[in-house]
């Protein structure tokens, strides 16, 4: 029985029964899951909802119990408590920016197939931040309303212009004296322009280091040219020497090392394995699975790199069932995506990642600082002014004020949009819950940030996903419903951050 | 709903009464890029949408599918918006108002005080408690109201 099969077979007899709150429905595995506006979900048989479209639902009956117990009975709800855990999981809405992307050049030493961020040559200098821009950025971070604030060094290759990349942690350790943000420091980097000096003043700042694997050499290297060197042997090792120097300065290396991002490209699509035993081998613990973006060169390299989402999702699949043997063996690895949505599905939390929120993270949740000092929305509309669209500059540090930014007509329209609850599919979603978009992805690939979900890419990567997680849970599986439940355990990095009190 | 193709247009008739002016334009809009876009009525609550591919070659019978599809989507889109206006205004504000935070000194300081200005007293802080809070008419109360609603939103926008 398919639903729509279910819903012309009872016609005019299908009704719902009273009593119910609005949920949402979606065939998952051979069974039915059901949600509500609060994140719970519960499976039905076909049966029992062919019952519950006949309007059936007797008190005392097991799917009554069931539904009841997952709030899905206006009845039995507890509306303050309702009240409360929706606050609770929306909580970031009041805290405003807390990553704050600074690309301190756009030089880069290496060369990749999918480059979103526009690299230029080495000797481009003019696309170095000046050292008087990265103390404006600092300037509007510690601005923000958020108690907590990162600063993400990103390019090009942001060892390429380290002296103000330094300059500018020396500016915001002083600056924040005055205001005893919790702060955080990161760097993106291919780590091939590294040495032991820089890498001692980074340990030394607390700086976290996070860079690019592809997978095996072969892969990697195919993908990411280092003129004269091997960009996988280079950042293999540094990752060792980094996350050496964490256990030397006594940190525990299961929760403090260098971590490593994939950009799953259509070549990568053959080696779910062995990327997952690339990572795992230089232990990382966790692997963020992602699709490649349309942005920067990748929007150009489409026609290599690019590839159908259902070949991506049996990508997934067979590396987070990979994944999920390796834990089975006592291997303490997960997905990010799934960690993602997992904290919103089995622990009723929102972990504030900025691409999957309702509403997005585009502007109120992270802002990106451009070399030259202009401000977007995100590192993604960033991107997109550097290939000829300034659509989501929001300002510059030379004239914008803080409260400028957030109030800018672009972040306002970004904000609408990306509220799923009033978007045509999503409305209706049974993913809604636990669902986001990032309206700048929806603009790229579609030409408006409102997004025609049922043809976007994100929207497939985010359905296959979650299809694939909810299947799980419906197996219920004592050892894997547990693997899946840690997954959304986090432990803080509480080292990194520097929690000067003001003054 | 009709349509009718001609060479390098094509020309789609709606019924007002189904599709809400407003999702008319803004199906129209998407296209702007790709074609000239003609709006006009075509007779009693029908309008007439003329799509007239800016490229030769152009595929027009695939726009009238687009455009209706789009049509669709954009009344769709409108009547959903229409059901969750108050939540969409709710988590705006809320969304928007907790990043902004309240004025800072950084504002403050950007206002423009000079001699002309520096004796405007909008909030009416100089002014003493009988002077700002004495007893008034109807009328003068529904003017103090209004008068206090726009220093707020003035305030806002400083």
């Amino acid at each position: 029985m398919s639903l729509s099969t279910l819903f012309t077979e009872l016609g005019s007899a299908a009704k719902t029964p009273t009593g119910l709150v609005p949920f949402r429905f979606r065939e998952v595995g051979g069974d039915i899951l059901l949600t509500n506006f609060l994140g719970d979900w519960v499976f039905v048989t076909k049966d029992e909802f062919r019952s519950l479209a006949r309007g059936e639902l007797d008190p005392g009956t097991k799917l009554h119990d069931k539904l009841a117990s997952k709030n899905f009975l206006r009845d039995g709800l507890d509306q303050a408590q309702a009240a409360e855990r929706i606050a609770y999981k929306k909580r970031f809405l009041n805290w405003g920016p807390n990553l704050h992307i600074a690309v301190v050049t756009l030089r880069c030493n290496e060369t990749c197939v999918y480059c979103h961020a526009s690299r230029a040559n080495m000797d481009a200098v003019h696309t170095d931040m000046t050292p008087e821009i990265g103390e404006k950025v600092v300037d509007l971070m510690l601005q923000s309303t958020s108690p907590s604030v990162t600063l993400e060094f990103q390019g090009g290759e942001p060892l390429a212009n380290f002296s103000v990349m330094k300059h500018v942690i020396e500016y915001a350790l002083a600056r924040n004296r005055a205001y005893g943000k919790g702060l955080e420091f990161t760097m993106v980097s291919n780590l091939a322009l590294m040495d032991e000096e820089k890498l001692a003043y980074l340990v030394d700042r607390k700086v976290q280091v996070c860079t690019s694997i592809d997978g095996p050499e072969h892969l990697h290297t195919k993908q990411r040219i280092l003129a004269g060197g091997n960009a996988h042997r280079e950042a293999v090792k540094w990752i060792e020497r980094i996350n050496k120097a964490y256990i030397d300065i006594g940190l525990d290396p299961t929760l403090y090392h260098v971590e490593a991002l994939l950009t799953t490209t259509r070549e990568a699509l053959k080696y779910p394995k062995e990327i997952v035993d690339t990572y795992v081998s230089l232990g990382c613990r966790a692997i963020f699975l992602r699709p490649i973006d349309p942005f920067g060169f990748a929007g150009k390299t489409a026609q290599i790199v690019e590839y159908d989402r259902a070949a991506y999702h049996e990508f997934y699949r067979a590396a987070v069932e990979h994944i999920l043997d390796l834990n089975r063996r006592g291997e303490q690895v997960l997905e990010r995506y799934a960690s993602i949505f997992l904290t919103k599905i089995v622990a009723d939390d929102d972990p504030n990642f900025l691409d999957i929120r309702n509403p997005s993270g585009s502007g109120i949740g992270a802002l990106a600082y451009n070399y030259d000092g202009k401000i977007f929305s995100s590192d993604e509309g960033r991107m997109m002014y550097e290939t000829g669209d300034p659509a989501f500059q929001i300002g510059d540090v030379f004239s914008s004020t803080y409260r400028s930014l957030m109030k800018h007509e672009t972040v306002r329209a970004l904000v609408m949009a990306s509220i799923r609850e009033a978007q045509p599919d999503c409305v209706n979603c049974t993913y809604t819950p636990y669902c986001g978009v990032q309206p700048e992805h929806s603009y790229r690939t579609q030409g408006t940030i409102f997004g025609r979900m049922r043809e976007s890419t994100l929207c497939a990567v985010h359905k296959g996903i979650q299809d694939f997680l909810f299947d799980k849970l419906r197996e219920n599986d004592p050892t894997t419903v547990e693997i899946l439940r840690r997954w959304t355990t986090v432990r803080a990095r509480t080292h990194f951050i520097h929690a000067s009190s003001a003054s | 709903m009709s349509f009718h193709l001609g060479e390098g247009s094509v020309r789609i008739e709606f019924d007002e009464g189904l599709y809400p002016k407003d999702a008319i334009y803004g199906a129209a809009y998407v296209f702007i890029d790709r074609c000239w876009v003609h709006l006009d009525r075509a007779g009693d609550r029908r309008i007439q949408v003329t799509l007239k591919a800016k490229k030769p070659g152009a595929d027009t019978q695939a726009f009238a599918g687009e455009f209706q599809n789009e049509l669709l989507g954009q009344a769709w889109r409108l009547r959903i918006v229409e059901e969750n206006k108050k939540l969409v205004e709710a988590i705006t504000a809320r969304a928007l108002g907790g990043a902004a935070g309240p004025p800072g000194l950084d504002e403050l300081l950007a206002m423009d005080i000079g001699e002309e200005t520096a004796f405007e007293d909008p909030l009416g802080i100089a002014m003493s408690w009988e002077e700002k809070y004495k007893k008034k008419g109807k009328g003068e109360a529904a003017k103090a109201e209004g008068d206090a609603s726009a220093d707020v939103s003035g305030g806002e926008k400083a």
